[in-house]
């Protein structure tokens, strides 16, 4: 049976995957926005995305909106590889198909 | 928009560091690609609602000044009723679609946007049509069967062209109700053609968004019936 990737077998981190994969492919959220998805607090976020980035499964990007700093959030592509093995492997652990 | 609140998804930040079992884990998955997938749906649902009271009661008060009401509503302030609702729509859709969009760029965010604009252009396209019909020559009559038909084809074809771009199936039928009220209300002549705007255009919309509500009743009780 597969392990279950420690990286995103962790709450915050596997429902911030979940918010990015749900985005669609290539989408990039801004951090207000993905504080608002998600109802998490801003320290909180920034140390599970850190977590999520040092992974190589999430690309953080600071840019500026009109002179303001903006900070986007986007699933890389082996990020998604993992999430989609991540999930696979949690329904083979219960005996899911699909 | 965070007016849905299960413990476990809206107060991830004591001890989220920690798994659950994975069926618990499934479940808090789930749980967030739902919350994702309302944030952007409940804009689509007060769209769809707001174009259904816009059209209910614009539409009825333009029906009410005519002769063929029992209550004999004054054109001045129908119209001006009208008028009203139809600005109020374009804004209230306008701010809602920008607000949804704003903070997620991407590739169908894109789309969206040029779907939004194309919104935006063919709206403005039946007036300004009717600015040259006008100088053609155009009556009030004419106008009056013109106006709602136009608007009709316009919003019917963006429905079907949205069905498209999002494969949404639901968008199917309420483009092509709407697209057909447009090509039929037309041969009821004024002013019939404001009471078929107004129940089967208007009502269409209404229940469009129940269905929409209901939906949304449905997936969140399903989410908490699986977490």
């Amino acid at each position: 049976m597969a392990e279950l990737d420690p990286v995103i077998h962790a709450q915050a981190r596997l429902r911030i995957m979940s918010t990015l994969a749900a985005l669609g492919a290539e989408a990039q959220v801004s951090f207000p926005r993905l504080q608002q998805l998600l109802d998490m607090t801003a320290g909180n976020l920034s140390t599970h995305l850190r977590k999520l980035e040092d992974a190589g499964y999430v690309t953080v990007t600071k840019t500026h909106n009109d002179r303001t700093p903006a900070t986007y959030a986007a699933l890389s592509a082996p990020g998604r590889r993992a999430f989609e093995d991540y999930m696979t492997a949690l329904r083979a652990l219960l005996g899911e198909g699909s | 928009m965070t007016d849905r609140h299960d413990p476990a998804a809206a107060s991830p930040d004591h001890d989220d560091d920690a798994p659950m079992t994975p069926a618990e884990m499934l479940a808090l998955s789930r749980r967030q690609e739902d919350r994702v997938e309302d944030f952007f749906q409940m804009p689509t649902t007060i769209i769809v609602l707001t174009w259904g009271v816009a059209w209910t009661v614009g539409f009825l008060a333009l029906w009410s000044a005519s002769d063929a009401s029992p209550i004999a509503v004054p054109a001045g302030p129908a119209g001006a009723v009208f008028v009203i609702l139809m600005v109020a729509g374009i804004i209230i859709s306008g701010v809602v679609g920008m607000r949804t969009g704003a903070g997620v760029k991407g590739p169908q965010q894109v789309q969206a946007r040029i779907y939004g604009i194309t919104w935006a252009l063919g709206c403005l396209a039946v007036p300004m049509l009717a600015g040259a019909l006008f100088r053609a020559g155009m009556s009030a009559e004419v106008a009056a069967l013109y106006f709602p038909a136009g608007y009709c084809i316009v919003v019917g074809i963006l429905y079907l062209f949205g069905a498209a771009l999002f494969s949404d199936r639901s968008m199917i039928v309420v483009g092509g109700w709407i697209l057909s009220i447009g090509i039929v209300a037309p041969y009821f002549g004024t002013p019939g053609n404001y009471l078929v705007m107004a129940l089967a255009g208007g009502g269409a919309f209404l229940v469009y968004g129940i269905v929409l509500l209901v939906a949304r009743a449905r997936r969140s009780a399903g989410a908490r019936n699986r977490g």
